[in-house]
């Protein structure tokens, strides 16, 4: 496995230059038959960040991620890149400015090497809604070998792609489980923040009070070396938090100095497989070694969460894509006045899940259902983030399964409430807006990966990425 | 069952649906309401509805007008432009 701290090792003793570890990973990616870059950008384009870069190894003053070739989610605006959302409306949309996060990203550094497919305007858990195809997993089912299956979603390119090693990292972003559940499918790393640590600035908005920005890499470690980059204040979102950021690579590694107590929910874990209850016994007997205490904790909202989601999500979707409208940019239906084009830009533009999300949502919205669900739906959501303070007084992190199924063939789940499902253990933390990564932990008998979740507190993700990182070293992962 | 107009719906929407998607997205809907509304088994008399887990510590600043972008570089991605404009179909009667 190779890290970014041995890629930058690699790079500063001049094992390697910037010009051949990009064309190592670019030939890597143009060979691919994953369909996990919706756009790979060519060489020509990069030509001068490698310049720049080799000039800062050569005066031993690299940046923290100077020439680290990444994949970005199309779903950042990247100046002069088409930036799609994986959508039909934006199949010819080339953004005038530059995401925060991939803004951070560029002035650390790293070199981007294309656009990662994902679900259209991440609204999936399989990046099966792209407008661009599906992806496929780098992983078989050893008792099903020809059998394509899905990423996760919605960030399915991004964590496709990093499974498969064709770009060291990539940022994707988590609405409802979109950066942790394609993880989990994909046997990487997968790290969603507190709500407010990274700018939405430049994202395309989906449900503005939940998407949050988010690495997905292949250790901890550079999970954490992504996160020191897009974590940031930024004035552009009035979401942003402008405390003062932590070193999240400090605790990489490193014992805690004090005794830890972790929470497990028995009520997750009530209806899972016992393979998923495996991968929880197994890191409880890893980190016990550690010295680290575990707890049975008990949620009352969880059996809610699911519902809640699928109120608030959809009605904020319905909100912010009212602004495709055929008229400023994005595609343009015909029409013989602007109710026409308004009507048939959308009709045409957007894919079956987004249609529906936005119905659900306007539904949701509308006259005489307001309070009913929408309003109703906030009252839980309330009283979902209280339930998590309450067991976060009694223990540090808490400990779930990242998801309830392995990896599933491409096709084979039809009906959106079975798609819903995927996140029943992702959903909640995004309500509260907590932290969490998910970890690879262990394979299950059709040789998938399987992975477990980690929840934090607000802004404790050096706390969580260190526990993480102690935890990786014990999985003993054949990946 | 849920009692889902698809087409007043559709219509506020501004999605047109022809009969058989509107058949296909009224069941897909009255499904996943009837889903979600197991929210009425939760009691949440005198809870405050939480629209944003920022909702204590939002960030204001300044309104300031700030000139990033110039009139040429937003109209590149007009589907139909004319002059400084985008355009559409005539709209006043």
């Amino acid at each position: 496995m190779t890290t970014i701290k041995e890629i930058k090792d690699q790079l500063s003793n001049k094992k390697i230059s910037v010009q051949e570890l990009y064309d190592e990973y670019y030939n890597k990616a143009k060979k691919s038959e994953l369909n996990s870059f919706n756009q790979l950008l060519e060489p020509e384009y990069n030509k001068q960040n490698i310049i720049n870069s080799q000039s800062r190894y050569n005066e031993k003053k690299d940046l923290p991620l100077d020439g680290i070739p990444l994949g970005i989610k199309d779903l950042f605006c990247t100046k002069g890149i088409p930036t799609t959302a994986s959508s039909k409306i934006l199949e010819k949309f080339i953004p005038q400015y530059e995401s925060r996060v991939t803004q951070n990203l560029l002035n650390d550094g790293s070199i981007f090497l294309g656009k990662n497919n994902c679900d259209e305007f991440a609204m999936g858990s399989s990046n099966e809604t792209s407008f661009y195809g599906p992806v496929i997993n780098p992983w078989k089912n050893k008792n099903q070998i020809n059998d394509h299956l899905v990423p996760g979603g919605s960030s399915g390119g991004s964590a496709s792609a990093v499974a498969e090693k064709i770009c060291v990292a990539s940022i994707g972003t988590d609405t409802g489980g979109s950066i942790r559940q394609p993880a989990s499918l994909c046997g990487v790393v997968g790290l969603k923040p507190t709500f407010g640590s990274c700018s939405r600035w430049g994202v395309v908005a989906f449900a503005s009070s939940l998407d949050q920005a988010g690495p997905i890499t292949n250790t901890v470690e550079d999970a954490a070396y992504l996160l020191n980059s897009v974590s940031s204040y930024d004035s552009n979102d009035s979401t942003s938090s402008n405390h003062k950021r932590d070193n999240f690579l400090g605790g990489i590694g490193r014992s805690f100095d004090r005794p830890i107590t972790i929470g497990i929910p028995s009520d997750y874990l009530k209806d899972v497989s016992s393979e998923i209850i495996e991968q929880i016994e197994n890191t409880k007997k890893h980190l016990t070694n550690l010295n680290i205490n575990f707890v049975d904790v008990e949620f009352t909202t969880t059996d809610f969460a699911l519902s809640t989601y699928y109120i608030i999500a959809p009605a904020e979707a319905s909100s912010n894509l009212a602004r495709y409208d055929g008229i400023r940019y994005g595609y343009r239906g015909k029409g013989d006045s602007l109710e026409e084009i308004y009507v048939n830009s959308r009709s045409e533009g957007f894919g079956e899940e987004v249609i529906r999300r936005i119905l659900i949502g306007t539904y949701v919205l509308s006259a005489g259902y307001y309070d009913a669900y929408y309003r109703k739906a906030q009252r839980v959501r309330r009283l979902i983030k209280d339930d998590f303070q309450r067991v976060l007084k009694d223990v540090d992190f808490i400990l779930t399964p990242t998801t309830p199924n392995e990896a599933f063939k491409i096709g084979e789940k039809l009906d959106p409430i079975a798609m819903y499902m995927n996140d029943i253990f992702t959903v909640p933390t995004s309500l509260a807006g907590l932290p969490a990564i998910s970890l690879p932990s262990g394979l299950s008998k059709n040789n998938l990966p399987l992975g477990i979740q980690l929840i934090g507190n607000y802004f404790q993700e050096k706390n969580l990425l260190q526990i993480a990182s102690l935890l990786e070293k014990e999985f003993v992962f054949n990946g | 069952m849920s009692d889902i107009n698809i087409k007043k719906v559709s219509y506020l929407a501004k999605l047109a649906l022809n009969d058989d998607k509107a058949a296909l997205y009224e069941k897909s809907l009255s499904e996943i309401i009837e889903w979600v509304d197991n929210l009425k088994k939760i009691d949440t008399e005198g809870v405050k509805p939480l629209h944003n887990i920022t909702e204590k510590n939002q960030n204001m600043r300044n309104d300031e007008v700030l000139k990033k972008n110039s009139t040429e570089e937003i109209l590149s991605n007009a589907p139909e432009k004319a002059q400084n404009f985008f355009r559409v179909p005539k709209v006043v009667e």
